[in-house]
């Protein structure tokens, strides 16, 4: 066996090393005819007569020359290479079908692989956690907060009696926190249970996991680096294990890394991780009795499923209902999902969307590659015939189809990749902060060859049609080679890129208006000329209201006098944002003194924010009626508040809100009217604060005393200058550092926080614009193709009729009616699926109607008019013949 | 593509080959010693007393087959007029081949001699 396969490797080197094959053959066979010949000559014929009959007796020696050459192992890559110089030298003849077909592969392979290369991330990505799909969250969820959470109260009688997990564990949040040494730095420490990184199946890269006595109260303090941080800190020096870091003023020793894909499970930005060391004894009294809260995670035990372990933790839940007050608790349930859906709650229909897009460009890419590759094929029929005539098997011919198909594809795919390439760059540049992953997203190529295979199949298919019927003779004599049948096919797949790319624009200008909406809408307050200035300051330097209070009071003086800086404002937060710290007031819990108690459960949300007076001015939010906070009123301590339009006319419908007051119910846990009376002194505009797409809720302004119960860290300084940022940023940095060098400073303008908001609709909209633009692009050249082509093949006929006197008008009729068919039906079809499809979007869009009317009019006359632009070009070079050459046509 | 009848006009009726025997034949030719492609051609003429008819041309197209499959090999030597020729000899991979070969021949022959042997039985 050994020996065969050493024999059949020597021939195989002699053949492709040695040019002499030939001759050696060519001797052989002469020495037969030789031989032959004498032998003829000895029965006693002449020379002549001898040489005859021996050839006769051989047969064909050209013929015997070729069969011992197709004897040899790897003969067919001679005609490999034969097929490749023809398949060149015919692009080289059509460069509009090569050309059409390459472009084609390019988008189509770069848009649908740098796309599924996001979204494949976003969708399919496998967590990085061992065995992911054993992994849940589970906890409460009510109105006001969709994402489960639990509470220290809830967790532990839910730990200790569940039965579905085989391990449950819990993060306490990310909370920010300063690395305190020299280049004091800003970051983020999650608290997390003992078990956490066992439950989840992360194993530290160096060093260990927490000891269980490490997760006590007032037990050792360690610390879990994350790779970034170990990174861009420590230079990745496995030093760092055992030595000390200072966070926020507490010495903490570093006892292991974490793995470079290690995230937390609801995702935040996290570079340190320390024990939770919850004191278990106390969830019972602490937070009103109710716990702290925290988010649990937990692995179900083989063979559970999501829903078994929901239906068995019931019963737990309702046992534990006792602890949230009565009027509270039917707004409560109890949530388990897998860590997956609680990850990509909102990501997933702008992915699957855009999943949708880039099937629908693959679509069309195929459809074009198919009726180009089609088209080529029936234009070909004759020389097909000539060729088969000729003595080309149909093997022979096959393989030359396939060879074409696959010069194509490598190039297409060449040049695909590198779009790719540069289109997932563009997308990560533009892709909002807020899209989990998309920065790690890196090209995957799988979908690439995908691409390439499918495309690939398309053309070859349509490619080798024609040469799979037999060459009909007719073919060789018809003048003008058609074949009704795949130009029939053909006009299907151009009909059907028309569809797919009404459906794609109707879409992409859908989201279009949306954006424009959005970036449109009036905001209530003006963005123009204020920079926002955070200052995270942490509770272990500053341990009391007071310290807060001296710090802004005297970081507000010091902004004030800075040269340009004309206003200096601060808040707990800034519209359009909901105040994501302060969740606000139900609206029942607004007492109106001397007004009967309103029906509970009715009204929803309010929005509340603490502000010092100048943060009307600087916003220019308008006092509509009463008036502004005064600055006297900060030290007098005077309870005064604002209400917005929407509250106030919803409180005090009779407008009498001025002078009014309203006490605000508190729950500790229980519920009590105990706060302060607030005397409404004014109403003041609208202001958007439910984010750029959300409902607008109502709101009210209370004013921030200089008392030490007002202040804590969460406080936003606004500051109004006419000077560009980056003149003004270093000052108010100098300012801060004078302050406190180790407190980090965040400078940004309204403006481009306000623009943040929009990232993701903007990214949407940009990307399946994009795939609309590609759609378009493709579906042109294909119909700009198959009319070009329908034009090339009646030319004869086109001479024939002008020579009969038909006008250029008629030729222009007759061409430019069938590619206006194509449009039409085409875009009917569209219309219908777009139609159908558009409910998908509903919540992509903002103040749009997924049916708009006026955006589908005007998709079908962008459409109409392009189309038929790619129709009447080729069609007015058909007219343009010269019926003496086109009757000599071929 | 073996079968060849070509020159059916010159010489006496003959038989077709069967498809795969000529293999056999030129294994069976060449243990008898190594040839050039005219002696081959020649020596299944005789021995065969002119019955099969080998069609020259396909005989070396095979001659090449089976010396890329290892069973022959070629080597350049002189012909009885002094001539350069290839000469093709068995390998012993051949060798070994020619014997399942012609066990599966005689197999075969017997089948089919046989089933002839029963047909007029059957009529009758």
């Amino acid at each position: 066996m050994m020996n065969e396969w050493l024999t059949r490797l020597k021939f195989l080197a002699r053949f492709l090393f040695s040019r002499r094959q030939h001759e050696i053959l060519d001797e052989e066979l002469q020495f037969h005819l030789e031989q032959s010949t004498a032998a003829h000559m000895a029965l006693g014929m002449t020379a002549t007569e001898a040489r005859r009959q021996a050839l006769i007796e051989f047969g064909g020696v050209e013929r015997t020359r070729e069969q011992c050459h197709e004897q040899r192992p790897g003969w067919w890559l001679g005609t490999l290479a034969q097929d490749v110089r023809y398949a060149l030298r015919g692009f080289k003849r059509s460069p509009v079908f090569t050309l059409a077909v390459i472009a084609t592969l390019a988008l189509g392979i770069g848009a649908t692989t740098a796309v599924f290369s996001v979204v494949d991330r976003i969708l399919f990505r496998p967590l990085p956690y061992a065995h992911d799909d054993r992994l849940v969250s589970f906890g409460l969820v009510q109105s006001l907060e969709r994402q489960e959470f639990t509470l220290g109260g809830f967790f532990y009688e839910w730990r200790d009696n569940q039965k579905p997990f085989e391990s449950v564990t819990f993060e306490q949040g990310v909370s920010e926190c300063n690395l305190t040494e020299a280049n004091p730095v800003h970051l983020h420490c999650a608290q997390v249970a003992q078990n956490f990184l066992s439950t989840l199946g992360i194993s530290p890269i160096l060093g260990r996991n927490f000891l269980p006595e490490e997760d006590l109260p007032n037990g050792p303090k360690v610390a879990l680096l994350t790779d970034g941080l170990w990174l861009s800190r420590y230079n990745r020096d496995p030093g760092v294990l055992n030595t000390s870091i200072n966070l926020d003023g507490h010495l903490f020793r570093v006892v292991g890394v974490l793995p470079k894909d290690f995230e937390m499970p609801r995702l935040q930005a996290t570079d340190v991780v320390t024990p939770a060391a919850m004191d278990v004894a106390a969830q019972h009294t602490v937070n009103s009795g109710i716990g702290y809260p925290m988010w649990a995670f937990a692995r179900l035990k083989p063979g559970i499923s999501v829903a078994q372990a929901q239906q068995q933790m019931e019963p737990l839940y309702l046992h534990t209902q006792q602890w949230i007050p009565a009027q509270f608790r039917s707004e409560f349930h109890l949530q388990v999902r897998s860590i997956r859906d609680r990850q990509m709650q909102e990501a997933y229909r702008a992915a699957w969307v855009l999943l949708g897009a880039v099937f629908a460009v693959l679509l069309i890419a195929c459809a074009n590659v198919a009726s180009l590759f089609s088209a080529r094929g029936a234009a070909r029929e004759r020389e097909l015939a000539v060729r088969s005539a000729l003595g080309a098997t149909r093997g022979r011919l096959i393989r030359q189809t396939l060879t074409e198909a696959l010069l194509l594809a490598v190039a297409g795919a060449g040049a695909g990749f590198a779009v790719a390439e540069i289109l997932l760059r563009t997308f990560i540049a533009i892709a909002p902060t807020g899209i989990p992953l998309m920065a790690q997203a890196r090209l995957d190529l799988r979908i690439g060859w995908f691409t390439l295979l499918l495309t690939l199949v398309c053309a070859a298919l349509f490619g080798i049609l024609p040469a799979l019927q037999k060459p009909r003779p007719t073919a060789l004599a018809a003048r003008s080679a058609r074949s009704g049948g795949s130009a029939l096919v053909r006009r299907i797949l151009v009909g059907a890129q028309i569809a797919i790319t009404v459906v794609l624009l109707s879409g992409a200008s859908l989201l279009v208006r949306s954006f424009w909406n959005l970036e449109q809408q009036s905001l209530g307050m003006q963005t123009q000329n204020v920079l926002t200035v955070h200052i995270p300051l942490t509770w272990a330097r500053y341990n009391n209201g007071q310290a807060f209070l001296d710090f802004h009071l005297r970081a507000e003086a010091a902004l004030r006098r800075l040269p340009g800086v004309t206003a200096v404002a601060m808040s707990d937060s800034i519209p359009p944002d909901s105040n994501s710290w302060h969740g606000g007031v139900r609206y029942p819990d607004l007492f109106v003194v001397g007004r009967p108690r309103p029906a509970a459960g009715v009204g929803g949300t309010v929005i509340v924010r603490a502000v010092t007076p100048s943060y009307f001015h600087i916003l220019r939010i308008p006092i509509l009626q009463g008036q502004g906070f005064a600055e006297e009123d900060r030290r007098s301590g005077a309870n005064s508040m604002i209400l917005s339009k929407l509250l106030a006319s919803r409180l005090f419908p009779e407008g009498d809100a001025i002078g009014q007051h309203i006490q605000i119910a508190t729950y500790m846990p229980y519920f009590a009217l105990k706060g302060p009376v607030f005397t409404v002194v004014g109403i003041a505009g609208n202001v958007k604060n439910g984010g750029l797409a959300g409902q607008d809720d109502p709101e009210y302004y209370t004013l921030r005393h200089s008392g030490p119960e007002d202040w804590s860290n969460h406080t936003v300084m606004l500051v109004e200058t006419a000077l560009p940022a980056s003149v003004v940023a270093p000052w108010i940095r100098g300012q801060i550092a004078q302050l406190d060098a180790t407190a980090p400073v965040e400078i940004e303008t309204l403006t481009k926080s306000v623009g943040k908001l929009a990232d993701r609709p903007r990214f949407e909209t940009a990307l399946v614009g994009f795939f609309a633009f590609c759609g378009l692009l493709m579906a042109l050249i294909g119909l700009y193709g198959v009319i070009a082509y329908i034009a090339a093949q009646r030319t004869q006929e086109i001479g024939v009729r002008m020579a009969l006197g038909a006008t250029r008008w008629n030729i222009l009729r007759l061409i430019a009616g069938q590619g206006l068919r194509l449009i039409v039906f085409g875009g009917l079809a569209g219309l219908g699926a777009a139609l159908a499809s558009a409910q998908l979007l509903k919540g992509l869009l903002f103040n749009v109607q997924p049916r708009d009317p006026a955006t589908y009019l005007a998709v079908v006359l962008v459409l109409g008019l392009v189309a038929l632009a790619a129709t009447l070009l080729p069609a007015r070079a058909a007219t343009q013949v010269q019926p003496v050459e086109a009757l000599r046509y071929e | 593509m073996l079968l060849s009848n070509i020159e059916g006009s010159v010489m006496p009726p003959s038989t077709d080959l069967l498809q795969g025997t000529l293999d056999l034949l030129i294994l069976q030719t060449l243990a008898l010693g190594p040839m050039h492609g005219w002696g081959v051609a020649q020596r299944i003429q005789q021995i065969s007393k002119e019955v099969l008819q080998v069609g020259q041309g396909s005989l070396y197209p095979a001659l090449h087959r089976l010396e890329y499959k290892g069973w022959i090999e070629a080597d350049w030597g002189n012909s009885d007029n002094n001539r350069r020729a290839k000469f093709y000899s068995l390998t012993a991979t051949g060798r070994k081949q020619l014997e399942t070969e012609l066990e599966t021949w005689e197999r075969f022959s017997s089948a089919i001699a046989l089933v002839l042997g029963r047909v007029p039985e059957a009529q009758a």
